[in-house]
């Protein structure tokens, strides 16, 4: 039998019975083919808050669904699937359950900013994005992306020293991802530092690899520093629902 | 031209007809069908008007106060006009108490009708009582009762408010928009808002309507500081599953289909041309529109002329309208009715004679 509006029925709602036996009656083979309905039951009337609290999403209330963001997006242009003016229509009405069907696809946002200029409304859906990518990984609907482990590492590390230590991020941030150190492109670069670098930029690069000094006086900007971050952290965790607790 | 203007009907067009008549020293007679004048805003019970935030009780029954205490204004309650014949400049008008009242001109304020949900089943007016009008709701806000489920009398944590109740809609032979639905939802909206932080409301419509300067006033405002939702989706039917009500539809920007619980649903009722239209058209020798409201002549020149010299028309009479404009077409219609019949004089007039 055909099904109309096959466009409307998500492959993942079609439930098949190789034997079933309902009310007595052998439904089992062609007749076992179900469709799950795809109804939206209810609202999730904090969703919109939630995205609103974190950096980026402050101004999503603003939207009015004309969809210039979506027709100038970038990463649109090649998924079709990649939708804002769609996510942020399921955020401000609480449809949580759509939105989670698009968790691996929302972080792929480029941040090229074409949307930012082109909203009429500056509800700014680059931040939009961003800020849904972070309440998808707080929440624990997708797990932390590489560029979100990056940046921890890279801030840790300002944070505890007042400056970078590259060779150290960047062997943090293998580990993490679980990739190998020796990677061909790393190795090509340390062989032409050692090749071409003068001899005392060698030297300090190689004493701050040992040494890891910090930026004189640092200790009272970290500690500002510090209670800033955990506040920051501890605001968007209780605007989530998430407790008080400190982030893992 | 001699003799008082006759203006019938005293909702917030005739008594602004009748305040600009007293304002220029013309006499003028009201006759009003209800025992009291204010006309819906009164009569049905309004809360905060639209734009200013007054209550109604204030703005249009202020205005009701100073036209009962105007020297200059026979106001005439439980009262209609029987009979009206008679030429410009004299025109004889017999009333339901028997009198007479020589004129030489008429406004016409005779106003809407509320559209009756009933004729809508599928929403669930009448079947449920948790089902109710944007009127029955502030009705709830102006008596100072508060918004309650009329079922158990509970505070609701949802409402519903299904926009184009009436309006826009062949099916029931109702084409026109209402006008002033969208913004009176909004506020309405805000009200709820204001009163009950922990309900949340829902507006479900085709177009969103608030027009002019009401975008950021009502739109933006409802949903920025207010956080109502709007959702486009035009509801197929609201039924109930013993303790909520279910509102069903298809949310048309996402393509999913919707089966809501709320508290409460609000029919965001329309206005129909006042039901006595065809009665008024034949008393008074006025012609109607096509969707039943009294027509006029003109859009630019003589504004509020009807098909008939001398009788002229102001307010929702002549089709939705909203409170400010019908005062501003009173006004109109009353400097019509001080000119009609009257030969023109001054310089131009000498010229032409000459």
């Amino acid at each position: 039998m055909p099904i109309h509006e096959q466009s409307l029925i998500r492959p993942e709602n079609i439930r098949t019975h190789d034997e079933l036996v309902l009310d007595g009656i052998d439904v089992s083979g062609h007749w076992s083919t179900f469709i799950e309905p795809r109804v939206v039951t209810d609202y999730n009337e904090a969703l919109e808050d939630e995205i609103a609290a974190l950096p980026g999403g402050e101004n999503i209330h603003r939207c009015w669904q004309c969809g210039s963001c979506t027709n100038s997006c970038t990463v649109n242009a090649v998924n079709p699937d990649f939708n804002p003016r769609y996510w942020i229509y399921l955020i401000r009405m609480g449809m949580e359950s759509e939105l989670l069907r698009d968790r691996d696809i929302i972080w792929q946002c480029v941040s090229c900013n074409k949307c930012t200029y082109a909203c009429p409304r500056d509800v700014e859906p680059e931040g939009v994005m961003k800020a849904t990518a972070h309440w998808l990984e707080k929440k624990g609907h997708t797990p932390k992306s590489p560029s979100i482990i990056f940046d921890e590492i890279f801030a840790d590390q300002v944070i505890a020293r007042g400056k970078i230590e590259e060779s150290s991020i960047i062997r943090k941030f293998l580990k993490r991802t679980g990739q190998p150190l020796m990677q061909d492109w790393l190795i090509a670069m340390a062989r032409g530092l050692l090749m071409k670098l003068p001899v005392g930029l060698m030297r300090r690069m190689g004493l701050a690899m040992l040494f890891r000094p910090r930026t004189a006086g640092w200790s009272k900007a970290r500690a500002a520093l510090e209670e800033y971050v955990e506040e920051c952290e501890r605001e968007q965790r209780r605007a989530l629902g998430l407790g008080n607790g400190k982030p893992e | 031209m001699t003799g008082p203007v006759l203006v019938v009907g005293g909702g917030p067009a005739g008594l602004a007809a009748a305040e600009a008549l007293s304002g220029v020293g013309r006499n003028a007679v009201l006759v009003e069908k209800e025992d009291r004048l204010g006309g819906a805003p009164i009569l049905s019970g309004y809360a905060k008007l639209v734009p200013t935030g007054e209550w109604a009780k204030d703005a249009i029954g202020g205005m009701a106060a100073r036209v009962e205490a105007d020297a200059a204004v026979d106001v005439r309650t439980g009262c209609t006009v029987k009979e009206f014949g008679g030429e410009p400049g004299a025109f004889t008008a017999t009333l339901s108490d028997g009198s007479t009242v020589e004129a030489p001109a008429a406004i016409l304020c005779t106003g809407f009708t509320h559209f009756d949900s009933v004729n809508k089943p599928e929403w669930g007016f009448g079947s449920f009582p948790d089902v109710v009008t944007t009127t029955q709701v502030e009705q709830m806000i102006s008596s100072g009762q508060g918004v309650r489920c009329p079922s158990d009398g509970r505070t609701p944590k949802r409402v519903a408010i299904l926009l184009c109740v009436g309006s826009r809609d062949r099916q029931i032979g109702r084409e026109w928009c209402s006008k002033i639905c969208c913004t009176v939802s909004a506020n309405i909206a805000m009200e709820i808002r204001e009163e009950l932080p922990d309900c949340h409301v829902y507006i479900y419509y085709m177009d969103i309507r608030t027009f002019g300067l009401y975008e950021t006033s009502y739109y933006w405002r409802s949903q920025e500081e207010f956080k109502v939702k709007y959702i486009k989706a035009r509801i197929a039917e609201v039924t109930s599953d013993g303790e909520r009500l279910i509102v069903k539809g298809e949310d048309t920007l996402v393509k999913r289909p919707i089966t809501i619980p709320f508290d409460m649903v609000v029919h965001a009722i329309g206005m129909d041309p006042n039901v006595d239209n065809l009665l008024l058209s034949s008393i008074f020798g006025v012609e109607l529109e096509p969707h039943g409201n009294i027509a006029r002549q003109s859009a630019y020149g003589g504004m509020g002329r009807t098909s008939r010299p001398g009788v002229f028309v102001a307010g929702a009479a002549t089709g939705p309208e909203t409170i400010d404009d019908s005062i501003a077409q009173a006004n109109a219609a009353a400097i019509a009715a001080l000119g009609a019949g009257r030969a023109a004089t001054g310089p131009k007039a000498a010229r032409k004679a000459a």
